[in-house]
C-alpha cells in the first residue's frame, strides 16, 4: 500500500546506485543519533535509582522488569493514559474541524476585515501559555470549568488554532482554483465543495496538524496542574507527580513512565501517516 | 393515593438517613514523599476518621513545584481550596496571609499550644496571630564521612571554630579527598553557608535587621563579611569537579559513595545518600557523623544557634472547625514519640526528642531543643524573590563571579523591588 | 490536466492568485458558520488573557488576592535594566540564526530523502520526530546525562582521549552549544514532517517528466521541488522563528537557566525571575515584551516575505 502511493507521489523513481546508498547510510547513521537519547530514556527504566546516575548509558547490570511491570499492572497508568487521550483526541478533532472552518473561509473568501481576522487568529501563536496562566484560570473557573475536562480541551484548542489555520489555509490554497470555479458552475456550493472536495485531497496537512495537535495537547502540563484537582482526573503529565518528590525523584521510574506514555503518541502518527497515504490515493485517482 | 404514600415514606426516609451522609470532608495538602512519615499522617488521619464519625481527614499529595505553582489559584477558588496545607512558613505565608487566604486561630490553639517548641509556634505566626501549627523542625548541619576524616587525620570534635574548619579542608585536601560535596546546579545548597556564615557573625538579629532596613539593610557589614568568609572558603578549592552544574540529588549520591568528606545539608540527606549512591545502600549510619557549623571569631552568634527547616500545616480561611480540631489531634505527644522512633522527622512536641533511638536524629534533636535560636531556611524566609537572589549569589560569590559588596547589594536590590 | 495547472502554478504567478470572486448569499453563509466558533473561543481563551496579563504588568503583585500595588512602567524598568533579561534575548537571537543555518536545512534535506520511496520511510520519519514527541522533562533530564563529564557520553569521549572530565554544563562560556544541540535534536523532526506533508502535495508526474526530458537530480530539487515548496519553507521559517522566541520547555530540566544565567531564554527567565519568585507582574511584563516582539516581527515577515501566499 505505501508503495503504490509513493510511486505516484515520489520526487523521484528509481533511486540512483550509489547516491542512494549514500544517502540510506546517511539517514542510518542520524537515525542512529536521534534514537539515542531516546533508547537511553527507555533502557534507564530498566535500571535502580543508583545505577542510573552512575551508568546512564549503559545496558542494565540487572535488569528491573518490575518497574515497568509494575507501571502497567497498576491502575493508575491505564487511568492517566485514558484521561489523557480523552483530552487530546477532543482537543484534535476540535482543532481540526474549527481549524479547517476558518481555513477554508480565509482561503477562498474576500471579505472585508478578513486580513484583520487572519491575523487576529494568530495572535495564539506569538504568546507562551504560561505567561497567561492567571487570567486563564479565572476565566475557567468564571466558566464553571474547573475540575472539568473542557477547562483542559477548550484553552488548548483556542491556542492550536493559530498553527491550524495557518497551515490549513496554506494547503487549501495549493488546491488548483480551477477546481472550485467548475464546482460552482456545475451547482456546487462552498459547504459541499469543502465537504467532497476540499477535505479529502487535504490528507497530508490535517494528519500533520492532526499529530502537531495531538503531541502538545498530550505533553500539556501547566494547564492540566491548574484547572484539575482530583486525581481521578489527572492526565499523564500529573500522573508522573507520584514518581517526584521534594528532595528526590524516582528518576528511573519517571523515565519507565514516560516511555510507556510514548507509545500513544507513536501510534497515533502511524495512524496519521496512512491517512496521509489514502488521502494520496484519493487525490491520484481525483486527477 | 398509594403512591404519594410511598413517596411520603421515601422523603422520611432519606431526611433520617441525611445526617449519616453528611460528611464533613477535611483536605490536607502536602508535598512530602518520605514514606515513613506518611505512613505515621495516614495513620492518625485513620484514627481521627474512627474516632469521629461524620468526618472524613484525607491527606493528598502534589510534588513540591505543581504545589508552589498552584497553590495561588488554588487558594483562590472555594471549590479548590484545601482546609489545611504544608508550608514552610517565611515570606510566602505572610503573601498567603496578607490576600487574606488563612484563618486566624490564634484563640483555638491557646490551650495547647505550649506543648510545642515556642520557636517553632513562632515561625507560624503573622503580626502575632497564630495562622497555622508546625509539626516539624530541621537542622542544618555537616555531615562527614568518618573514614575519610581520619584518613587525613582530622578530628572532628577539634572543629569549633571557622580556621579549624578551613585548617580540616586544607588537611582533607592534601590527603587527597574531596572536602566538600555540593549541589550547586540547583544554588539552595550552597546559601546554607552564606545564611550561617550571616547567622554566625551578626547573631540572631541579623536577618531581622537586615529586613528592616538597620545599617544598611543588607548591605550592612554582617552580609559584606559574610560573603569575604565564603570566598576564603572557596578560595581553597573544596568542592568536587564540575559543582556549579550538580544537582542536588547527584551530590547526595556522592556522598554516599564516599566521594567527598563533607556535606552541609539538611536532615534529609540521610534518606538520599543511600539511593542515589551506587551501591544503592550509601554509607552505613556508624561512618556517618555530624559536625555543627563552625563559629566565626568576632561574630555574635552562637554555636547552639541552628539553621534549619520549619514546617507546618496552615489553615486556610474556609477550614471547618473540624480541621482546626484534627490539628490538636495530630500535635498529640504519643504520634509525635512515635514519628520519633521511627525516626521519620523531627517533630516539634516537646519531650518528644526522648524517643529518639537513631544516634543521628537524636543528636539533631538535642541541637533543636537545646537551641539558643533557630532560624528559618533564608530563601524561605526573606520570600522567594529574595529569597532566591540569596541563592543566586551564594553560588556566584562562591565561584568568583561576583563580589561580596556586589552580592549584599543584589539582595537589597530584590528586597526593595518587593 | 492537473499536470499542466501545476507547471502553470510556478513560481512566476503566485499560488494564490485567484480571482476575486464576488461574495454570494453562499459565500457569506460559510463566513457567518464557519469563522464564528474558532473566532469566539480564541476571543475567551487567548485574546482576553493576553490583555489581563498585560494589564498585570504595570503592577507589583504576588499572585495572591487581587493586584493592589499599581506601579506604572517600573517592571519595564526593572526589566530591561537586568543584564540576565538582555542576554536572553541575545541567546534567543542565537536559537534563531542556528535554526535558520542548521536545523531548517538538516530538516529539509532529510524530508527529501525520506518523503518518497526509500526502504522504511514511515520508520525514519518517525525516528526522526521522536524527539519532539518525548516531553521536555525527559529529553532535558537525559541530555543533562549526556553531557555529563563523569558518566555521560562526554565522559566517555573525555576518558578515550584521556583528558580530564569536561562539564560541558557548567562552563559559563559553552553552556549553550548544549541548549543549541538539543534544540536542534528535538525540533527538527518537527519541521521535516512539515516538508513531508509539503513534498506530498507535489505532483509526482511533473518530476517523471523532467526527468524523462533529462534534468538531473539537482535539478529536478532546485527548479521544481524548491519552488512548489516554498510556501510551506516561508511557513516553516516562520514557526521556527517564532517558536525559537518562545524556547523554554528544555531549559529547565537542562541547565535551570544556569551557569550563572548564561543559557536563559525571554520565557524561562519570565519562569525564574518572575513566576517561581511571585513577582507576577514583573513576569507579565517579560510577556508582553515578548508578544511585542513576536508580533513585531510576524507582521513584517507576513507583510513582506508571505506577501503571495
Amino acid at each position: 500500500m505505501t508503495e503504490a502511493a509513493d510511486v505516484i507521489r515520489s520526487p523521484g523513481r528509481r533511486a540512483g546506485g550509489l547516491a542512494s546508498i549514500v544517502a540510506f547510510a546517511a539517514l542510518v547513521v542520524l537515525a542512529g543519533a536521534v534514537l539515542f537519547p531516546v533508547f537511553a530514556t527507555a533502557l534507564n527504566g530498566f535500571k535502580d535509582l543508583s545505577e542510573f546516575r552512575t551508568n546512564p548509558f549503559g545496558l542494565p547490570h540487572v535488569w528491573q522488569w518490575s518497574n515497568y511491570w509494575d507501571i502497567l499492572t497498576g491502575y493508575r497508568y491505564w487511568q492517566v493514559l485514558g484521561n489523557s487521550l480523552l483530552i487530546a483526541f477532543f482537543t484534535v478533532t476540535l482543532t481540526l474541524v474549527l481549524s479547517a472552518m476558518a481555513a477554508f473561509t480565509f482561503a477562498h473568501l474576500r471579505f472585508f476585515g478578513d486580513r484583520f481576522l487572519m491575523s487576529y487568529i494568530q495572535l495564539g501563536l506569538l504568546f507562551p501559555l504560561a505567561t497567561a496562566i492567571v487570567p486563564i484560570f479565572i476565566r475557567i473557573r468564571g466558566l464553571g470549568l474547573l475540575e472539568s475536562h473542557w477547562g483542559v480541551i477548550l484553552p488548548q484548542v483556542a491556542f492550536s488554532l493559530a498553527m491550524g489555520v495557518l497551515l490549513i489555509r496554506n494547503a487549501f490554497k495549493q488546491l488548483p482554483s480551477e477546481l472550485l470555479d467548475a464546482a460552482m458552475m456545475d451547482g456546487c456550493g462552498y459547504f459541499r465543495y469543502f465537504l467532497f472536495i476540499t477535505l479529502p485531497l487535504s490528507g497530508p496537512i490535517l494528519a500533520t496538524v492532526a499529530v502537531i495537535s495531538f503531541v502538545e495537547s498530550w505533553n500539556g502540563y501547566l494547564l492540566p496542574l491548574i484547572v484539575l484537582n482530583s486525581e481521578s482526573r489527572y492526565p499523564w503529565t500529573l500522573g508522573l507527580m507520584a514518581y517526584q518528590g521534594q528532595y528526590m525523584t524516582s528518576w528511573q521510574l519517571v523515565l519507565a513512565f514516560i516511555t510507556l506514555t510514548i507509545l500513544p503518541a507513536i501510534l497515533m502518527f502511524l495512524m496519521a501517516q496512512r491517512w496521509i497515504v489514502a488521502g494520496l490515493t484519493a487525490g491520484a485517482v481525483k486527477s | 393515593m398509594k403512591f404519594a404514600q410511598l413517596a411520603f415514606l421515601a422523603a422520611c426516609a432519606a431526611a433520617l438517613s441525611a445526617p449519616a451522609y453528611a460528611e464533613t470532608h477535611v483536605t490536607v495538602l502536602h508535598v512530602s514523599d518520605n514514606a515513613a512519615q506518611k505512613a505515621i499522617w495516614d495513620q492518625i488521619a485513620n484514627d481521627y476518621n474512627a474516632e469521629h464519625k461524620g468526618v472524613k481527614v484525607e491527606f493528598k499529595y502534589l510534588e513540591n513545584e505543581a504545589f508552589k505553582a498552584k497553590l495561588p489559584t488554588m487558594l483562590q477558588a472555594d471549590e479548590s481550596r484545601p482546609d489545611l496545607f504544608y508550608s514552610w512558613g517565611g515570606g510566602v505565608m505572610q503573601a498567603q496571609d496578607k490576600a487574606g487566604f488563612l484563618k486566624d486561630v490564634t484563640k483555638d490553639v491557646a490551650s495547647w499550644e505550649s506543648e510545642l517548641a515556642p520557636t517553632a509556634v513562632d515561625a507560624f505566626k503573622v503580626d502575632g496571630k497564630v495562622v497555622g501549627v508546625p509539626f516539624e523542625v530541621g537542622e542544618v548541619a555537616f555531615y562527614y564521612n568518618k573514614k575519610l576524616f581520619e584518613k587525613a587525620g582530622v578530628k572532628a570534635e577539634e572543629i569549633k571554630s571557622w580556621d579549624d574548619f578551613l585548617g580540616a579542608v586544607k588537611k582533607l585536601k592534601a590527603a587527597g579527598i574531596t572536602p566538600i560535596v555540593v549541589g550547586a546546579g540547583e544554588k539552595w545548597p550552597m546559601h546554607f553557608y552564606y545564611s550561617y556564615l550571616v547567622t554566625r557573625i551578626g547573631g540572631e538579629h541579623a536577618l531581622a535587621d537586615a529586613k528592616a532596613g538597620k545599617d544598611g539593610g543588607f548591605k550592612n557589614p554582617t552580609f559584606v563579611e559574610a560573603g569575604k568568609r565564603l570566598q576564603e572558603l572557596a578560595a581553597l578549592e573544596p568542592f568536587q569537579p564540575g559543582y556549579l552544574s550538580t544537582k542536588h540529588a547527584e551530590s547526595s549520591g556522592m556522598f554516599g559513595d564516599g566521594k567527598a568528606a563533607m556535606d552541609l545539608m539538611g536532615q534529609w540527606l540521610l534518606s538520599m545518600q543511600g539511593p542515589n549512591s551506587t551501591s544503592g545502600k550509601g554509607l552505613a549510619e556508624e561512618d556517618i557523623g555530624i559536625l555543627s557549623f563552625p563559629v566565626v571569631p568576632g561574630g555574635k552568634g552562637k554555636a547552639t544557634d541552628t539553621l534549619g527547616g520549619i514546617n507546618g500545616w496552615l489553615v486556610s480561611k474556609s477550614a471547618p472547625p473540624e480541621a482546626i480540631d484534627f490539628l490538636k489531634f495530630f500535635s498529640q505527644q504519643k504520634y509525635a514519640k512515635e514519628t520519633a522512633e521511627k525516626a521519620a522527622y523531627i517533630p516539634v512536641v516537646k519531650g518528644s526528642e526522648s524517643a529518639f533511638t537513631d544516634p543521628l536524629f537524636k543528636r539533631l534533636a538535642d541541637d533543636l531543643s537545646k537551641t539558643t535560636y533557630h532560624q528559618n531556611f533564608f530563601d524561605q524566609d526573606l520570600g522567594p524573590s529574595v529569597g532566591r537572589v540569596v541563592n543566586d549569589v551564594s553560588v556566584a560569590v562562591a565561584a568568583g563571579q561576583m563580589t561580596p559588596e556586589a552580592a549584599a547589594a543584589a539582595i537589597q536590590e530584590a528586597a526593595d523591588q518587593q | 490536466m492537473a499536470a499542466v495547472t501545476y507547471a502553470e502554478a510556478k513560481p512566476t504567478a503566485p499560488a494564490s492568485a485567484e480571482p476575486a470572486r464576488r461574495m454570494t448569499l453562499n459565500g457569506w453563509a460559510v463566513v457567518v458558520i464557519f469563522l464564528p466558533p474558532a473566532l469566539l473561543l480564541f476571543t475567551v481563551f487567548v485574546f482576553l488573557p493576553i490583555v489581563e496579563a498585560g494589564w498585570y504588568s504595570f503592577f507589583n503583585w504576588n499572585g495572591y488576592g487581587p493586584p493592589e500595588k499599581f506601579i506604572g512602567l517600573k517592571n519595564y524598568g526593572y526589566l530591561f535594566s537586568n543584564p540576565t533579561f538582555i542576554r536572553s534575548l541575545v541567546n534567543n537571537g542565537l536559537i534563531i540564526v542556528f535554526s535558520l543555518l542548521v536545523q531548517l536545512p538538516l530538516a529539509l534535506a532529510v524530508a527529501v530523502m525520506v518523503a518518497g520511496r526509500i526502504v522504511g520511510a514511515v520508520w525514519f520519519r518517525m525516528i526522526f520526530f521522536l524527539p519532539y514527541v518525548l516531553a521536555p522533562v525527559a529529553a532535558g533530564l537525559i541530555w543533562h546525562f549526556m553531557f555529563d563529564g563523569d558518566y555521560g557520553v562526554v565522559g566517555a569521549v573525555t576518558t578515550a582521549l584521556g583528558a580530564p572530565p569536561y562539564f560541558l554544563l557548567a562552563d559559563k562560556t559553552w553552556a549553550f552549544s548544549a541548549v543549541l544541540i538539543v534544540v536542534l535534536w528535538k525540533y527538527f523532526g518537527f519541521h521535516m514532517m512539515l516538508y513531508v506533508a509539503g513534498l506530498q502535495g507535489i505532483d509526482g508526474a511533473l518530476l517523471e517528466a523532467a526527468e524523462m526530458d533529462g534534468a538531473s537530480a539537482w535539478q529536478r530539487f532546485w527548479h521544481i521541488t524548491l519552488p512548489l515548496l516554498g510556501p510551506m519553507i516561508r511557513l516553516s521559517v516562520f514557526f521556527s522563528i517564532i517558536g525559537a522566541l518562545q524556547v523554554f520547555d528544555i531549559i529547565v530540566p537542562l541547565t535551570g537557566g544556569g551557569p550563572f544565567e548564561t543559557t536563559n531564554t525571554m520565557v524561562s527567565f519570565l519562569y525564574f525571575f518572575g513566576l517561581t519568585r511571585m513577582r507576577i507582574g514583573f513576569s507579565s511584563a517579560v510577556g508582553v515584551v515578548l508578544f511585542i516582539i513576536c508580533v513585531t516581527f510576524a507582521f513584517g515577515y507576513q507583510r513582506i516575505v508571505m506577501r503571495d501566499d
